[in-house]
């Protein structure tokens, strides 16, 4: 039996797993439409039966006119800004975005009463801590911003949609979904661009394990959020890991050594040229940060996903 | 100076090729490397065999299955948890490498942290104890915590108070208790000071500060004690009083056999160990067992 038509808002068409979510479901259901939007330029957002992409900026007077012009049965909010740069301009403008624009979006998404809400969240809220137990649950204490403070706007809105979840359970089925590092070749994060880069600092002193989800399994997740995930808050993963040298050798990108007391000042320095990567990104090259599948598998099955970590990595190199 | 001898050489051979097998397509999320256990354990079993003269009182105690061992814990150094694995190994039949559990402190370590790690031991987390009861593994715990080393000398063999956590995972997966007294590693360094504010200013949990700087030989004797099930009645989440009950008896029975151990231990620097030997028994009697 096919599902009756939905209208769907997706916020953050511009990006690589939006477009990818925004297809398969498409694909599925080619009567369903799509409303995908982004402060971001969408001129490279493909042309689909059924998507629309609009560029717009993430404020109250654009989304209220959205919410009334349109109805939508689905809202995926995917549109959180990357962490690539820690100036203090880019905090703030990634406070706006991810605190107060998300607490726009869930407010209006009450008020127009959506049906659905999935929301993407990150691992990265519960940080890269040497005490880390392996494969930390969904209600393991969120303790990235302890070191790293740059990382609260992530943390306040992973908390704030959790909360507002749970506020409205009796009407809104929310998803809060928080993926490991998710990587391939429509992906522009950080950690995609640090492994099939040519070459890649590979600690000498730490070795620590990762998880990694090919970006076509999250899109389909994402896909399956939307129609066999009940409300809740879950980790995305697979069952296997890996260990950050072994990644290097399945991708085949040059590790070069170094000790990771030095990484702090190195990368410090590089942040002059503008070719550093987060500081939060180096203490997950010095420490274990696993999660634990177990709540999503109750949803989807042991065989969730289709590629395994290696063959994930492997895909990367075709970037 | 020290050289493996050729029957240990033969020993490490047999029983790492059984290991290789139990844990063939074995990995863990922290990286356990046998192939890193078997060369450690080449390279350092002179130092075991010859330099502390390692004598394993107990070895038939121990059965095919998965055992919390809980030990005293002692030295300046914690080396006990080396030498009690490398007896697990060695001269323990089935041959197992117990898994020992770690400070936080120790996770955070460059290199020692990964070479830990891959020799075995993992951060001291009631997950992590569940994760490999759950495969099968043997662990290895120090209920005294960071406590129990780094003592003065008239505090050597002396027991802290055993922490709870690694009783209730025994409740919780029905694991019994190994108890396992390690004598001889207090006197590998004996005159200490501890830089106690220099440990805090530099984030250490300890310090100490010695006349050697390398081990002295101290002969070590490890007492392997008969296991002690967890009762059917209590439960991961029973009541404090009735927990300390059964942890004051393994507390016990570590205590008698510190006793036993101190009383049947061989001849070294007599003078100092003697003394203190006397002390701690004469401690153990007045104050009486708990």
């Amino acid at each position: 039996m096919t599902e009756a038509k939905k209208k769907i808002l997706i916020i953050g068409i511009a990006g690589g797993l939006a477009q990818m979510t925004a297809r398969l479901i498409l694909s599925e259901n080619p009567e369903w439409e799509i409303l995908g939007i982004d402060s971001r330029d969408v001129s490279r957002v493909p042309k689909l039966p059924g998507l629309m992409a609009l560029e717009l900026k993430y404020s109250r007077g654009n989304f209220e006119n959205l919410f009334r012009t349109h109805t939508f049965d689905v809202v995926y909010h995917l549109g959180r800004l990357s962490h690539a740069s820690n100036t203090h301009n880019e905090l703030a403008k990634r406070i706006d975005l991810s605190v107060m624009g998300t607490s726009r979006i869930l407010d209006l998404c009450e008020r127009s009463e959506v049906k659905k809400v999935i929301i993407l969240s990150t691992f990265h809220v519960y940080g890269a801590l040497p005490d880390n137990p392996i494969f930390l649950p969904e209600d393991a204490p969120l303790r990235a911003s302890i070191k790293h403070p740059e990382l609260r706007d992530v943390i306040e809105m992973d908390q704030m949609c959790t909360t507002w979840m749970w506020k409205n359970q009796n009407s809104i089925s929310t998803v809060v979904l928080r993926p490991c590092n998710i990587i391939g070749t429509q992906i522009q994060n950080s950690m995609t661009r640090f492994l099939a880069g040519p070459i890649a600092l590979s600690p000498i002193d730490y070795n620590p394990f990762f998880q990694f989800i090919h970006e076509f399994d999250m899109a389909n997740i994402l896909y399956k959020a939307m129609i066999s995930i009940p409300i809740g808050t879950y980790n995305v993963a697979g069952d296997d890991f890996i260990s950050f040298r072994q990644a290097l050798d399945v991708v085949g990108t040059k590790g070069i050594p170094f000790p990771m007391f030095m990484a702090g000042g190195l990368n410090s320095a590089l942040k002059k040229f503008k070719i550093n990567v987060p500081d939060y990104l180096l203490d997950y090259l010095k420490f274990s940060c696993l999660i634990s599948n177990h709540e999503l598998k109750k949803h989807l099955g042991e065989n969730h996903l289709r590629f395994s970590i290696k063959e994930a990595l492997e895909l990367i190199k075709l970037r | 100076m020290f050289k493996i001898t050729p029957e240990d050489d033969q020993k490490i051979t047999e029983i790492f090729s059984d290991l290789k097998k139990q844990y063939q397509g074995y990995q863990d999320p922290w990286g356990f490397n046998l192939e890193l256990c078997e060369k450690t354990l080449r390279t350092i079993m002179p130092f075991y065999r010859s330099y502390l003269k390692v004598r394993v009182f107990g070895a038939e105690n121990v059965k095919d299955y998965p055992y919390i061992v809980a030990s005293n814990h002692t030295g300046q150094i914690p080396l006990d948890a080396m030498l009690i694995t490398m007896a697990f190994v060695m001269d323990v039949h089935p041959p197992r490498v117990l898994r020992a559990m770690v400070e936080r402190f120790m996770a955070q370590l460059p290199f020692l942290g990964d070479f830990s790690a891959q020799t075995g031991a993992i951060l001291g987390d009631r997950a992590n104890c569940q994760y490999l009861l759950d495969r099968g593994e043997s662990i290895l715990v120090f209920p005294e915590g960071v406590r129990g080393i780094s003592k003065n000398t008239p505090d050597f063999y002396k027991l802290r108070t055993f922490s709870q956590g690694f009783y209730r995972i025994a409740l919780q997966k029905k694991t019994p208790i190994l108890p396992v007294c390690v004598i001889g590693a207090e006197e590998m360094f004996p005159f200490v000071f501890h830089a106690k504010k220099l440990a805090s200013f530099l984030k250490l949990p300890a310090l100490p500060i010695s006349a050697n700087l390398f081990p002295l030989p101290s002969p070590i004797d490890i007492y392997i004690g008969k296991e002690i099930s967890v009762p059917d009645h209590l439960q991961a989440e029973s009541e404090d009083k009735e927990v300390k009950e059964n942890i004051f008896h393994i507390e016990n029975t570590i205590k008698r056999m510190l006793v036993h151990g101190l009383k049947n231990r061989r001849p070294f620097m007599d003078p100092i160990r003697k003394p203190i030997s006397k002390y701690v028994i004469r401690e153990f009697k007045t104050k009486g067992f708990k």
